[in-house]
């Protein structure tokens, strides 16, 4: 990886070592291995007779293995090339780690082969801030094991380290005094085991072992088999065939299975830091993928579903019926020094569940889940009406309950200056985004559809429709700027319209809440100089106060928006237009060898040529990932409509020839063709442009 | 003398039907200790339908904590969420039970709830 370290993962537990496999982290330095929140290893490192190694090459096997290949030695000069070490190692409840040393002379060689094994058990949170731990460490070895520990109440967490061969122990690692013969070769298996007591799921020994060379994720299904299930993409692109395998394979490594899921996993927001669920990330990212892999999206509704407020706690921002912000497992959780167990405040998963739960349908006809989750779906709805509507005007508003640890942003653009007014000022709170309107009129509309389909309860239905068509009503009204043609991005607490321009926008269309006579001015801005750059939709319009093209929120242009935005210009029929912006994103995606990062710089295509990447520490990054796939969704015009799968392909020329094969949904499997005619800005008519 | 501990398991055996438990089917066990005695419950749910009895069976959860804490959660004062990762409150078997059935306990006392309508609050909803 381009940072120069190395990340391997199984769902929660990882380890990020540099290229010689070593970890020697501090307080605020992110290496180590991780689970369950937790680093579980400080410090891990090898030297052969007192000597650091030389890394020469790392082989990424799989998302959760991989092999270093090492000489003694430092910097560029060899000083004994003889030797080379290879260390296997596979992530999965701590990790398994094979090390092969391998001696190339003549002669035997005498070694002290030695392990240097620490840990701090630092929080994931602590690492981000730099904080003093609390409790008691302490080392000790037994039965030739090395036991590290931490203690604070009742809270404890363990790293078991052991090896297969005869080692001596002490409390900082472990040594092995070998001798290998002329042209032979030493082995030994080392194991680090995270323990977590009293954690169900947290097993106390590492999943491989030797040999395991066919090492299981912690998914029911194997990547191969994975792969093999999602449907498959046939284009004279080769950039885009890339792209889509690399998001199907990062799809696989985003996987999470959390303790309550049975095994059955749903996506998480982000590897490795953000390994865990993310109610708004995890609905995105299953929606985008749904035509892909439907079985993320039954998993994210049932783990969701279950983990949804029930009482008020203003430490949690907790309200009955509403869906998860983000859920952690490390001391400080767990001490309620910081309210992600799990935290509550986010303002749009609650809608976005129904929305999620009905789109599933659509395309599985899988009624029982329907069913299974009314209770859950219909707590959702009552959130809207019952919890969110701060100011009692029909609106969803945010404010935050947890003043110290809360989140002031509770939509998607949750950066401190996201939303602001033409001139820059920021607004107060509560705060109603244009964006959550969209989502709850959507949430109620298709609310209407299954209280119908699957509740047998026409009276919700008709009421949740009437009071839909009321909100719409007040939204095309009280949120349009007259002498923009756009809609505001919030309403202020005076009623004030927050009146930037800004992609938000895209997201109406997508909802729905948009008046067909307002539609057209959407899309003109939405493709317009002032958002479009080139390759995608900015956050923010130039021009405004605060705009910044490397500004988080408030310039980049980022993937995930724009995959909805796209959907969203279809759903009014805008196809050309959605066309323009799939273009745009999968031109970018090629310059990352398809990796779309989270966001990228909102420069002009035709200034820098290539998209900027704006620094950031996740990725692959779920609803990146999940980009390519909804826009494969948008280009192709892919709706179901009853049993049967719509295919009304809009693509850009550039692309060609394009065949999804094989799509799941209550059809079977359906394939779809289409070709390239919509006229794009590509590279050359963007430069035309200006 | 009961404590909240036993009016909390005898008021859910009088209710017979909790709503909030209708996705539940299955068996929760609690091991509460106190000083050196440990009393146990054995709460059987069917859809919602619930019944308690002292049994001594094996169950699909088992969770054991302190009486002292579990009354803690009774009462809202600690989350039961947060009790397990600090390793408080111990589970065996299936951590989704209790993720379901901890929806029946209250929020902490004195909670403000979402502020309604500036100069018209509603007050604690």
């Amino acid at each position: 990886m381009n940072d120069g370290l190395v990340k391997i993962l199984d769902g929660n537990t990882f380890v990020v070592s540099d290229e010689r496999g070593d970890i020697e982290a501090s307080l605020t330095d992110p290496t180590g291995l991780f689970s369950f929140d937790t680093r579980f290893l400080s410090r891990w490192v090898l030297t052969l007779n007192g000597q650091r190694l030389n890394p020469l090459s790392v082989d990424d096997l799989q998302y959760f293995e991989t092999r270093f290949f090492l000489v003694p030695g430092t910097g560029t000069v060899y000083i004994d090339a003889k030797l080379s070490v290879i260390r296997r190692r596979a992530v999965g409840n701590g990790f398994h780690e094979e090390l092969t040393i391998l001696n190339h002379d003549e002669k035997p060689v005498n070694l002290t082969i030695r392990v240097e094994a620490g840990s701090d058990f630092a929080d994931l949170f602590e690492v981000k801030d730099a904080l003093e731990k609390k409790g008691r460490y302490s080392t000790r070895v037994d039965d030739g094991k090395l036991l590290l520990g931490y203690v604070r109440d009742t809270f404890e967490r363990a790293t078991v380290v052991s090896a297969s061969e005869p080692a001596r122990v002490t409390r900082n690692g472990l040594s092995f005094r070998v001798e290998i013969e002329p042209h032979g070769e030493w082995t030994t298996d080392l194991d680090v085991a995270a323990v977590l007591p009293g954690l169900p799921g947290a097993r106390g020994r590492p999943k491989y072992g030797r040999g395991s060379r066919r090492a299981r994720p912690n998914m029911s299904e194997s990547l191969e088999q994975w792969v093999e299930e999602a449907p498959r993409v046939e284009c004279d692109w080769d950039s885009l065939r890339t792209t889509y395998r690399r998001s199907l394979v990062d799809l696989a490594a985003l996987r999470f299975s959390p303790p309550v899921a049975r095994g059955q996993s749903l996506p998480a927001a982000g590897l490795p830091w953000f390994m865990t669920m993310f109610g708004r990330d995890s609905i995105f990212t299953s929606l985008q993928a749904l035509p892909f892999t439907p079985a993320l999206a039954a998993t994210t509704l049932r783990a969701l579903g279950e983990w949804q407020g029930s009482r008020i706690d203003d430490f949690r921002d907790e309200d009955p019926g509403r869906i998860l912000h983000e859920m952690r497992y490390g001391e400080m959780a767990a001490f309620e020094e910081r309210p992600h167990s799990p935290y509550y405040g986010c303002a749009d998963a609650t809608p976005l569940y129904v929305v999620l739960l009905d789109e599933y349908e659509r395309w599985t006809g899988d009624t029982k889940l329907v069913r299974e989750l009314e209770f859950e779906a219909r707590a959702a709805l009552a959130w809207i009406d019952d919890y969110a509507d701060l100011l009692g005007n029909g609106y969803i508003w945010y404010q935050r309950r947890n003043e110290e640890t809360g989140l002031e942003n509770q939509c998607w653009k949750d950066s401190w200056d996201s939303i602001s007014y033409r001139d820059g000022r920021l607004p107060g709170f509560p705060r109603a985004t244009c964006e959550l309107q969209g989502y709850a009129y959507d949430a109620k509309v298709r609310g209407a559809r299954l209280a119908r389909i699957a509740w047998k309860d026409p009276e919700l239905a008709d009421r949740l429709e009437s009071e839909a068509a009321a909100l719409k009503r007040r939204f095309n009204r009280d949120f349009w700027v007259e002498d923009g043609g756009y809609f505001a991005l919030a309403l202020d607490t005076e009623g004030n319209q927050v009146d930037c321009l800004a992609s938000n926008n895209g997201h109406l269309l997508w909802s729905g809440i948009v008046d067909k006579s307002k539609a057209a001015s959407v899309a003109s801005h939405l493709l317009g100089r002032r958002l479009f750059s080139g390759w995608g939709v900015r956050t923010l319009a130039e021009g405004e106060g605060r705009y910044n093209p490397i500004g988080y929120h408030v310039g980049t242009v980022w993937p995930f928006d724009n995959s909805f935005i796209a959907w969203g210009l279809r759903r009014y029929g805008f196809k050309d237009e959605a066309a323009q912006i799939a273009a745009g994103i999968l031109d970018a995606a090629e310059f990352f060898d398809g990796r779309l990062p989270e966001a990228f710089g909102g420069y002009e295509r035709i200034l820098t040529k290539y998209p900027v990447q704006y620094p950031t520490a996740c990725s692959p990054q779920a609803w990146s990932t999940g980009a390519p796939l909804l826009l494969l969704r948008t280009m192709l015009g892919l709706e179901p409509q009853g049993d049967h799968l719509v295919v009304d392909p809009a693509l850009p020329q550039t692309l060609g020839h394009l065949e999804v094969l094989d799509i799941p949904g209550r059809w079977g499997r359906m394939d779809a063709f289409g070709r390239g005619r919509v006229q794009v800005e590509s590279r050359r008519a963007h430069a035309r442009r200006r | 003398m009961t404590d909240v501990v036993d009016q909390f398991f005898a008021e859910l055996a009088d209710r017979g039907r909790e709503p909030l438990l209708e996705r539940v089917t299955g068996s929760l066990r609690f091991e509460l200790s106190d000083g050196g005695k440990t009393d146990r419950w054995f709460v059987e749910v069917e859809k919602g339908d619930v019944s308690v009895s002292r049994k001594s069976l094996a169950a699909d959860c088992t969770l054991r904590a302190e009486r002292k804490l579990f009354a803690g959660m009774v009462r809202g004062e600690v989350n039961a969420m947060a009790a397990v990762l600090r390793g408080a409150l111990s589970v065996e078997g299936d951590l989704e039970h209790l993720l379901l059935f901890q929806r029946i306990f209250p929020g902490p006392p004195g909670a403000r709830g979402p502020r309604r309508g500036r100069g018209r609050q509603k007050g604690r909803r």
